[in-house]
């Protein structure tokens, strides 16, 4: 028990920021967006730091408020070094999504961001609170802003896609919400009083393994594996992910999708201990599968975005490998991967807004030759396609590395299916970069305003500390590890 | 002539039938003036009741809603009047039937 | 002095390249082949000079703790698992250094000159760098996951050295292919390092070569790293990268593609052969996987008429013999092997890389002849290069060569057949080494009477490399452990020097007066046709399965279900909508045939409460 204010500061800063943007004038708002999420990333640092720089996993900061004591419903507040890594990068990941330029800042830019931080409050909501209710109430608030971003700046045709992600996402979580009533009531039958609290949950869970719980296990499966998504849940992804506008995309593919697999590590796995590991083998081959599926289309896509897309659901694929492991090795690996996955993908996605902003025709038929007009900014991409690829080096290897190591040991065989999709990763990766960067450059599709222009100046600043970031961590992953 | 007595129940039967004129007007008439002053009509058949009931019972209490009402009915029908006239200009016409602007 | 100088003067050498290119090419500037150039080398030659020292230190130690080692920090530290970054220098490995270092900074200043006219020499010059550093990882790790990050990362270098010449897509897809077939391959050592981790419980070199498994283990094991090797090292079946990768720089063939990234599967198989031994299985089909290629490559070989890709297909023949070695269990020879064909096959590329410099690019064979007059330094090394790899005493080829001839018949592992086969490699050899000598050197000019006036030898830069690796390729293998021959050997040694000497001498008299082109079986010329097959069951396989999963899975099925679904819904929200006629009117009228619903239900006894 550290400050008593401490955590609840990381919601409502953020939620401060949102309001107070309403106040800024339109045209420095990028200024004051990134600025803000500069400070809130400062903030959460300084917050988090006796959790992320201490030299043990079981360092804790946990702040209780009570809220609805009828129905036990409290604001329990729990920052470990599971949530811990999440917080920090959901500020990070702000910086980038905040930082890109265009019609956002041009058309409503308040509104975005107002948006935009009241999305940074609401996961950081979800990732810290220990309360399944408030956890769930956090997790339908990121939708707002999601849906208000893909409705207002997406692309055309975007009311279908939007109403698609709805739907899935509400299923999942409506079904959730049935398990939580499910497992408060549980509790209250054993202890007579109503609690929602994480831990209160496992201890009724503890050890029972009734067909009851196992529908509940479903409904919480659904809820994140929607989210993450994985294979056959992904429908909703490619329209959403290509149609929403870039700081969205980043955030969908960066942090939303983290949503998901935290759920799994800090809910599902141990509350349902006995349904998990009844399921592991379903789960890994569903991972299995998702990293195999989506890199085969992802070499099919012939649009950057959309193979971004796929790829964003390979890599996670990996990811939940490791959180199915359902053992304290895995799972730590995969937040490893999450990292990693979360600063590479934001990274790949930002770099094609920058040569978007540059070149209008992107598509992936024909190779455009890039790399010549731009050469640091191809350099740079191209790092972010190696750790993609995890090339070991990188944070994405030691991440893919270690979660593969810890799979190997639960299913031999989904680990080897999944080894596939590496080989199949580096085909898509050199295709993207290849045809964006290489060739002859015959087409004329220079963007007049930006479009002679090199990598320069904050953009730089952004993607090089993200290079030293990738790298440096990929020698040094141990303040990711913390000797699980 | 025999005097007749007032009795309560006469009230309440006048005021149910002034009541049912009102709320007749305000589901059928299409203009929102008229429909207007039919909530006017349907308001003074309950104060119509109120005093009814005071009688019946012989306590003051109907009598002082009453007022009240009479009092809000007043503000209510300047604010409804003044609406009106708001969305006559805005949208020339009081025809409640072409404006359903909500539904969209 | 650490051994981290070894692998960090490249790094800095990598890395101030690299920003001098990125400085210049932001400018649009053209960087200098020699300040960059001479960065390269010098770092290069220091890091050589370290190696010297090293290994001079290394045999001043007893010979059972010739070990050196520093571990630079903790890499991955999880559950049992600990991965440290350190380096391991050994005999073998110091060998490797050697090699490495030494023919490399040879080949970085053979650069200089050959690179002089290029655009962006910095970045060849930090590419080279980069491979440099990473092969170094490769040798000195310690354990497994620090030799797999120099095993991608010298894929990733050669990848980005093939298709140098990036604005031609040809060469990128030549980059890309060997960048692919040795990812299938590291496939392989992944999973291998999973099975270690799991039976040994650590994925240190020197523990996996103490560790004692079941022999179904051992044999998967060896299998999946001889499989990876077969992806570095070109083997059958992943050897078709090899020739396409003759699209990158000379120098870079000669560095990366001859000397040293494609021995690295040699490397490895010795660096485990406690457990690669330990298996019967995995020996055989070493062996025969080597003698194979070693026998199809060079057969292919003979068909070829561009210059450097006969020297590819060489490269993967004499890797086939240097297989054939570990195969028959005679790893020492295999590893001899690696070093001389490191001096005469860098000679080689780089000899050929001199000819097509000097002819502006002209790579077929039958376009050159009468070259020795014109260009004198590049032929008299060339030749002993020739003579080196055709096993003509005393040059080094001779040596190594031999003793691999002699294992493949005489050792425990070994037969006939294994021997017939080589020997029969080795003549073939002799026959296309000759055939490219003779049509380039002597004979008669084919050269287009355009060029004939512009050639010239190689500048000084360029000259000396070849100088002193033909000097490596005499002396060579002068230095290798001599044992007692016995009679059987010495016949095995005339019979090979003597079918080197009949190939040579049948391919003389057929090339030595010819004119115009030469009509080459094209099933051999394409090498056999395995690469179009590959192209069409896994590229177009690939390609089919993403298509099919594309349109028959994600688009009927996946997207077909989520599209009914929220028609459904859609639908089931229009059903409502219909109440929501947007009338107040009709509202009031549902709300007052809804109040006189309930007052009937309640007072009229309708419903339950109609009892009350």
């Amino acid at each position: 028990m550290v400050n008593y204010n401490s955590l609840t500061v990381l919601l409502t800063v953020p939620l401060v920021a949102s309001m107070l943007a309403w106040f800024i004038p339109k045209g420095i708002q990028r200024l004051y967006a990134v600025f803000s999420s500069l400070c809130i990333l400062a903030l959460t640092l300084y917050q988090a730091a006796p959790v992320l720089f201490a030299s043990t996993s079981a360092a804790v900061i946990e702040h209780k408020l009570a809220w609805l004591p009828e129905i036990g419903v409290s604001l329990n507040f729990r920052l470990d070094s599971v949530s811990g890594w999440f917080v920090a990068l959901n500020a990070i990941v702000a910086i980038l999504a905040f930082s890109l330029k265009g019609v956002w800042y041009r058309k409503n830019p308040r509104l975005f961001t107002s948006l935009g931080f009241f999305l940074v409050s609401a996961l950081n909501t979800a990732f810290l609170s220990a309360d399944l209710i408030v956890f769930y109430l956090a997790y339908e608030a990121v939708f707002i802003p999601m849906i208000f971003m893909v409705g207002i700046w997406g692309e055309q045709a975007k009311a279908t896609a939007v109403f698609r992600f709805f739907l899935m996402s509400f299923l999942g979580s409506v079904l959730m919400l049935v398990s939580i009533f499910y497992l408060v009531n549980l509790y209250h039958e054993q202890s007579g009083i109503y609690s929602s609290n994480l831990f209160d949950l496992i201890q009724a869970t503890a050890g029972k393994n009734s067909p009851n719980l196992k529908w509940c296990f479903i409904g919480f499966f659904l809820a994140f594996a929607i989210k993450v998504p994985l294979f056959p849940f992904h429908g909703w992804l490619k329209d959403v992910y290509t149609l929403a506008p870039m700081p969205a995309t980043i955030w969908m593919s960066a942090i939303l999708s983290k949503l998901g697999v935290f759920g799994f590590i800090r809910f599902v796995s141990p509350i349902f201990v006995e349904s998990s590991q009844g399921y592991q083998g379903i789960l890994l081959t569903l991972a299995a599968i998702s990293v195999v599926y989506a890199a085969f289309l992802a070499i099919r896509s012939n649009d950057s975005k959309s193979l971004l897309a796929y790829s964003s659901v390979s890599h996670l694929g990996f990811v939940m490998m490791g959180v199915f492991t359902f053992n304290p090795g895995g799972n730590a690996s995969a937040i490893l991967l999450s990292v990693g996955h979360t600063l590479v993908s934001a990274m790949l996605f930002y770099i094609l807004h920058l040569i978007q902003e540059r070149q209008t025709d992107l598509g992936l038929e024909t190779s455009h030759g890039f790399a010549k007009l731009y050469p640091t900014l191809f350099t740079v991409f191209f790092i972010a396609v190696l750790a993609s690829m995890s090339l070991p080096g990188t944070l994405n290897f030691a991440g893919e590395f270690l979660v593969l190591i810890h799979s190997y040991a639960a299913s031999a065989l989904c680990t080897i299916i999944s080894g596939v999709g590496v080989i199949l990763g580096a085909v898509y990766m050199l295709k993207f970069y290849q045809q964006l960067g290489f060739g002859k450059n015959t087409t004329v599709t220079i963007n007049s305003n930006t479009g002679a222009k090199d990598l320069a100046g904050y953009d730089l600043v952004v993607l090089s500390v993200l290079v030293l970031m990738l790298i440096y961590f990929g020698f040094q992953p141990e303040i990711f590890l913390k000797g699980n | 002539m025999t005097e007749v007595m007032v009795e309560p129940w006469m009230l309440l039967v006048v005021a149910m039938i002034v009541f049912a004129i009102g709320l007749l007007g305000v589901i059928l008439r299409k203009n929102l003036l008229v429909m207007l002053m039919c909530v006017e009509l349907m308001l003074n058949a309950v104060n119509l009741s109120f005093v009814a009931f005071s009688r019946m019972h012989q306590t003051l209490q109907g009598d002082i809603t009453v007022l009240f009402v009479m009092t809000v009915a007043a503000a209510e029908s300047a604010v409804g009047l003044g609406l009106i006239i708001a969305m006559f200009r805005t949208l020339k016409t009081v025809d409640s039937d072409q404006i359903q602007m909500l539904r969209d | 002095m650490s051994l981290s100088l070894l692998i960090f003067l490249p790094l800095i050498g990598f890395l101030f390249n690299g920003f001098y290119h990125l400085k210049m090419a932001r400018s649009e500037q053209k960087s200098s082949a020699m300040i960059s150039g001479v960065i390269a080398t010098g770092v290069m030659f220091a890091a050589f000079l370290v190696a010297c020292t090293y290994y001079y230190m290394l045999s001043q130690l007893p010979a059972d703790g010739r070990l050196f080692e520093q571990t630079l920090f903790q890499w991955m530290k999880l559950g049992g698992l600990n991965v440290s970054f350190a380096l391991r220098l050994d005999s073998l490995s110091s060998l490797f250094v050697l090699i490495i270092t030494g023919v490399g900074s040879l080949i970085h200043l053979y650069s200089i000159g050959y690179m002089s006219e290029d655009e962006t020499p910095a970045k060849y010059f930090s590419f080279l760098n980069l491979f440099c550093f990473m092969m170094l990882n490769l040798v000195l790790g310690s354990n497994l996951p620090h030799v797999f990050l120099g095993w991608e990362g010298v894929g990733l270098a050669s990848y980005l050295l093939i298709g140098y010449w990036y604005q031609d897509k040809d060469k990128v897809l030549a980059g890309q292919k060997a960048f692919i077939m040795n990812r299938i391959g590291d496939l392989g050592f992944l999973i291998a390092m999973f099975i270690a981790y799991k039976f040994v419980g650590s994925l240190d070199l020197i523990d996996l070569q103490k560790a004692t498994l079941t022999p179904h283990v051992t044999t998967v094991f060896g299998l999946l790293i001889f499989f990876a090797c077969t992806g570095k090292s070109a083997q059958i079946p992943l050897f078709t990268w090899l020739p396409d990768a003759m699209a990158g720089p000379t120098p870079v063939s000669a560095l990366i593609h001859a000397a040293t990234m494609v021995t690295s599967g040699i490397y490895l198989l010795t660096r485990l052969s406690p457990i690669i031994e330990a298996s019967n299985t995995v020996l055989t089909v070493i062996g025969m996987v080597g003698v194979t290629t070693a026998f199809v490559a060079a057969l292919m070989a003979c068909a070829q008429t561009d210059i450097k890709k006969i020297l590819a297909y060489s490269t993967i023949s004499q890797l086939g013999f240097m297989f054939l070695a570990c195969g028959v269990g005679s790893f020492e020879s295999g590893v001899f092997h690696v070093m001389t064909h490191a001096f005469f096959k860098a000679l080689l590329f780089l000899g050929a890389g001199s000819v097509i410099h000097a002819l502006h690019e002209e790579q077929n064979i039958f376009k050159m002849g009468a070259l020795r007059a014109k260009l004198p330094i590049t032929s008299i090394t060339f030749i002993a290069g020739w003579a080196a790899i055709l096993g003509l005493p005393p040059f080094s080829g001779f040596f190594s060569k031999d003793e691999i001839l002699w294992q493949s018949l005489s050792s425990p592992h070994g037969n006939v057949m294994l021997f017939i086969i080589a020997a029969a490699s080795a003549f073939l050899t002799a026959f296309y080494m000759t055939r490219l000598l003779v049509l380039v050197f002597f004979g008669k000019s084919r050269v287009d009477p355009a060029k004939q006036k512009h050639i010239h030898e190689a500048p000084m830069t360029m000259a000396i490399p070849l100088m002193v690796l033909g000097v490596l390729s005499l002396v060579g293998g002068w230095f290798g452990e001599h044992h007692e021959h016995s009679g059987q050997e010495m016949m095995v040694m005339a019979a090979s020097v003597i079918l080197a000497g009949l190939g040579a001498g049948i391919a003389y008299q057929k090339y030595k007066n010819f004119e115009g082109e030469e009509k080459t079986n094209q099933f051999l010329m394409s090498g056999m046709g395995v690469d179009l097959a590959y192209l069409s069951v896994f590229a177009k396989g690939t390609g089919t399965l993403s298509k099919w999963f594309t349109t028959y899975v994600e688009e009927m099925i996946v997207q077909r279900t989520l599209r009914w679904s929220t028609a459904v819904v859609g639908l089931s929200g229009n059903l409502f909508r219909v109440v929501q006629v947007g009338s107040t009117q009709a509202y009031l009228m549902m709300i007052l045939i809804a109040i006189v619903a309930i007052m009937a239900w309640v007072f009229l006894g309708v419903g339950q409460y109609g009892k009350l």
